[in-house]
């Protein structure tokens, strides 16, 4: 089923967005609601603001305690028999174990948000929609996600690095068939940030690219070439 | 209290302590969701798991611009619940038929409302006559379909779409653009 921007007004777009927040809707009508969210980031945008304006009714609903062996049940589906984590454990790890270094290979899904084919854009393609990768190790608990925003040239990555026995710094590069790699700068400490990349680096963010994070001497690596070992590595792809 | 915002960013690392404590701070909320749209204790267990699973392996799509976690949270079991009911109970599709909506007028109270930066939903709810705010909220809250509306307030269907989507206009207008 197809939607056409055009057979939806504006306050018709306000009153459908509100619909579903409220959730009148039909299930065929909230199937094609979503539909519409998932590539019309103006429209998504109408359904959030409706879930933010209408979120004070969320005070409508007083807590209620659910049976305290509920949440073993959803621990048992997502993560199997036996394997119930002991509250703290984890907490500490993620504290004190320099995680990092336990990453070795690891798989880069990049995911572009909105179609572009061989540098053709879809008409409802925005240069709003920002361009999104998951970074995921392997055997590991760790992943990030890189978020590059087209508008600004910002490449924000949630979370990161953790401590480590010395410190070091996480280097993102891009890397181009033929060409040595180009770093895009060093993640922040803290692993929350952004990272401006520059102008002559922007033109370059498409698809088909490769995108690899290098550990590397506190500030980055010092002669511009990557040093450290790969804990990221993958191609940029198309959805 | 834990921050949910970070815990929410900690679970999309797979962090299952964090889970935990995510699942400690947010399930009677949800759980009270749940209990209110469904209206069926063991449904509403289910669909806890159900939703807690969705929030394991989606909590990376969560990004604090887009508004609060807790905001987040509540509307992924409130989406699952309704679509729980939704699926059920079939109901007719509407939004295709023609929405009659452009000659409502807008009242002056209302335009000098919206020339303003937007006010708050308490405030603007003020403006509906009480049965439609009365509607507005019930559905919201307990998750009824526009046809349960209909037969609660003792009116026919139409008239109870046109209710609901001049109030979501006159909200619209009130909360500012």
């Amino acid at each position: 089923m197809s939607e056409k921007p055009q057979d939806w007004d504006r306050s018709r777009d306000e009153i459908v967005s509100g619909e579903y927040v409220l959730g009148v809707l039909s299930e065929e009508d909230r199937r094609r609601v979503e539909a519409r969210i998932a590539t019309d980031p103006k429209f998504a945008m109408q359904v959030r603001r409706w879930q933010t304006n209408l979120a004070d009714f969320n005070d409508g609903y007083q807590d209620a305690r659910p049976p305290q062996e509920l949440y073993g049940r959803i621990e048992k589906r997502l993560f199997g028999e036996g394997e119930s984590v002991q509250s703290g454990v984890w907490q500490s790890l993620w504290g004190s174990v320099a995680v990092w270094r336990t990453l070795t290979a690891a798989a880069l899904v990049f995911a572009v948000g909105f179609a572009v084919a061989d540098g053709i854009r879809l008409p409802w393609a925005t240069s709003s929609a920002p361009l999104v990768a998951e970074l995921t190790g392997m055997d590991s608990p760790i992943s990030l996600v890189a978020t590059y925003d087209f508008a600004s040239g910002r490449l924000s990555v949630t979370p990161a690095a953790l401590k480590q026995d010395q410190p070091k710094s996480l280097e993102l590069w891009l890397i181009e068939d033929g060409k040595p790699p180009s770093s895009l700068g060093v993640l922040p400490e803290d692993g929350r940030g952004d990272i401006l990349i520059t102008a002559d680096l922007r033109t370059a963010f498409s698809a088909g690219k490769t995108i690899a994070i290098t550990v590397e001497p506190l500030g980055g690596a010092p002669d511009g070439k990557p040093t450290g070992p790969v804990i990221a590595l993958g191609k940029t792809k198309l959805l | 209290m834990d921050d949910l915002g970070a815990l929410l960013a900690r679970v999309s690392l797979k962090d299952r302590d964090c889970f935990s404590r995510l699942y400690k701070a947010s399930s009677p909320k949800l759980f009270s969701v749940l209990l209110r749209i469904l209206r069926h204790r063991t449904e509403a267990e289910d669909a806890l798991q159900e939703v807690f699973v969705k929030i394991w392996q989606r909590a990376d799509r969560f990004r604090p611009e887009d508004g609060k976690p807790e905001t987040w949270l509540t509307a992924i079991a409130r989406n699952h619940a309704i679509d729980m009911l939704r699926a059920r109970k079939p109901q007719a599709s509407a939004i295709d038929e023609a929405y009659d909506l452009a000659s409502d007028e807008i009242d002056p109270e209302t335009a000098a409302v919206n020339s303003s930066e937007g006010d708050r939903i308490e405030n603007c709810m003020r403006i509906l006559e009480s049965d439609k705010a009365d509607a507005v909220k019930r559905a919201y809250v307990e998750g009824l379909s526009y046809q349960e509306l209909a037969e609660l307030y003792n009116i026919p269907l139409n008239t109870m779409r046109t209710w609901l989507r001049r109030s979501l206009l006159k909200l619209r207008e009130c909360l500012g653009q």
